[in-house]
């Protein structure tokens, strides 16, 4: 069954549509990640214009990501203290991404920056990833309990000034640090489509050091408020998100989500880490390749606007 | 007074072709609509040579050739080339096409080239090349390349087309042609130019418009997308939280 999409103009298949919306809410699910990383290059090559492809990626998002941060918020998993600090710098950066965006779009080199923007991210979020899995697998196989709190160092970062303190995360540091996360990941989820709760967790674990009971909620609600202002964003500025397509993805992800955790406690984190990390990289390979590859065809068009 | 309207008739006179005939066409569509069901729609064209109206002849003397030319709403559009530097494929070079064709076919009964000479299909817009080579800062040859790729692009993607056999004729002067317009066919005001053509001269010509339109839940999207763009994002988030807020009642056992 055809389903005409309104704002990319183009007919596709409805089940289709849904069932990669569900293959990807599934992986979303299972690794606790929104899947915007691996929908919108999905969407670019079935053809939908880049600029829609990502802008519809980020109502689907919120929505991917809202039945996480509902649950994580009822058990006390979410830092609201935090998360307001993130939010907040982060729609400033989502200001700044969405306006990168129509630049880029214009100057014909959004395809570029987004293909080098997965590339770098998932490249070196999915190595660090896959080498602290790694370790974690190398070491429970030795039979060495593995530490479920970080040390508790404190590095450069904890001497830095505007200290602030986060009562539910246990936390007493400068708040710089974490507006300057939460304005990185705006612009760069905003520019690219993604959530960034693949960035956002380990920077809430690595560098804030972050309790695990509060990082995966934290980080949900944060995507959730800033995706949606980046929706509204994309809507009012390049009026590229497609209600319809979102829907149809909103609808597989959100089912396929559910069986996606169900499927994940058969797994232990470190496999699942483990995982999630290879599947990062391979985007990110297929991305580098993509730039470094002679392409099959060296001409493209774009409409840049209509006549009157 | 007289003699001068007299001068100006004959000057007419001449002016016409000596054949006088006269083309009536019509289309099967009037508007296309586009539905969230839509998947293209087959369209017919057709019509009827006749004596011009007034003359004394009674039927009209073939071979006659019929050229349909089906033209989209205009666009600007861009082509852009990718180089190599650095190991790294970029977009590095741009020609500007202002007012392209969004969609143009060409339906013909024999072969174009047989029809009439290159200049004749050029100067009538009738050859697909024909709307890459108006003047343009880039360069005549810069302009000749980036067409023809644009063209080629457009063509892939089932937006522009030539179908030589695209016209069939049922009688002597009764034709009708039949196109299929494919469902990434642009919005907008479309024309459909009929050109008859006897011994390599265009002897009639006649337009026919026809919309294609979004019309219903489509339409009422599209629109509110532009008109009001940030009811439009803050409904999108509504819907977004709502169904991520089912999902999870939905599911939770």
């Amino acid at each position: 069954m055809q389903i005409y999409l309104p704002i990319a103009e183009l007919s596709v298949n409805l089940f289709f549509l849904v069932g990669i919306g569900g293959a990807v809410g599934f992986l979303s699910g299972l690794f606790g990640v929104g899947g915007g990383f691996l929908l919108t290059p999905l969407l670019i090559f079935l053809g939908v214009p880049t600029a829609v492809a990502v802008a519809s990626v980020t109502g689907q998002v919120v929505a991917a990501s809202t039945s996480g941060a509902l649950s994580h918020y009822r058990r006390g998993g979410v830092d609201l203290h935090l998360a307001m600090y993130l939010v907040l710098s982060g729609v400033l950066g989502a200001f700044g991404g969405v306006a990168a965006f129509d630049l880029l779009r214009d100057a014909g080199q959004l395809d570029l920056i987004i293909s080098l923007g997965f590339l770098v991210l998932l490249g070196f979020v999915g190595v660090l990833m896959l080498q602290e899995s790694v370790r974690a697998l190398l070491k429970r196989r030795q039979g060495i309990v593995v530490r479920e709190r970080l040390p508790n160092q404190h590095s450069w970062i904890h001497g830095l000034p505007l200290r602030v303190r986060f009562k539910k995360s246990r936390l007493y540091i400068s708040v710089l640090p974490v507006l300057l996360i939460g304005l990185f990941i705006g612009f760069v989820g905003s520019l690219l489509g993604i959530g960034g709760g693949f960035i956002m967790v380990p920077a809430l674990v690595y560098l804030l050091r972050v309790p695990g009971s509060v990082v995966i909620g934290t980080s949900l609600a944060q995507v959730v408020a800033m995706m949606a202002a980046t929706t509204v964003l994309h809507a009012v500025q390049s009026q590229s998100v497609d209600i319809l397509l979102a829907f149809c993805l909103m609808v597989g992800g959100v089912a396929g989500a559910q069986f996606g955790a169900a499927a994940g406690k058969h797994l232990r984190g470190e496999q699942l880490r483990g995982l999630l990390a290879l599947l990062v990289l391979a985007v990110a390979i297929r991305f580098g390749l993509s730039l470094v590859l002679t392409p099959d065809d060296i001409f493209s068009m774009a409409v840049t606007s209509l006549a009157p | 007074m007289t003699r001068i309207l007299l001068i100006l008739l004959a000057l007419l006179a001449l002016t016409l072709p000596a054949s006088a005939e006269r083309l009536i066409s019509s289309l099967s569509t009037e508007t296309v609509q586009i539905t969230s069901s839509f998947d293209g729609e087959r369209m017919t064209f057709f019509g009827t040579v006749a004596p011009e109206a007034g003359s004394e002849k009674k039927f009209v003397e073939g071979p006659f050739h019929v050229v349909v030319v089906i033209l989209g709403p205009r666009q600007d559009r861009v082509a852009r080339k990718k180089t190599n530097n650095f190991g790294i494929w970029l977009n590095t070079e741009q020609v500007e096409f202002a007012g392209f064709p969004s969609y143009f076919h060409v339906l013909s009964s024999a072969r174009l080239r047989e029809i009439t000479d290159v200049n004749t299909l050029t100067t009538n817009y009738i050859l697909p090349e024909s709307h890459a080579i108006s003047p343009n800062p880039a360069g005549w040859w810069q302009t000749l390349t980036f067409g023809h790729e644009l063209i080629r692009l457009m063509s892939e993607q089932g937006l522009f087309g030539v179908q030589e056999n695209g016209v069939q004729f049922l009688s002597e002067g009764f034709y009708q042609a039949q196109l299929t317009l494919p469902s990434n066919a642009p919005p907008g005001p479309y024309i459909a130019q009929t050109y008859v053509f006897k011994n390599g001269e265009v002897i009639a010509r006649k337009s026919d418009g026809f919309a294609v339109r979004k019309i219903d839940f489509e339409r009422f999207l599209a629109l509110s997308a532009t008109q009001y763009p940030l009811l439009y994002g803050l409904a999108c988030v509504v819907l977004a939280l709502f169904t991520g807020w089912l999902g999870g009642v939905l599911f939770r056992r």
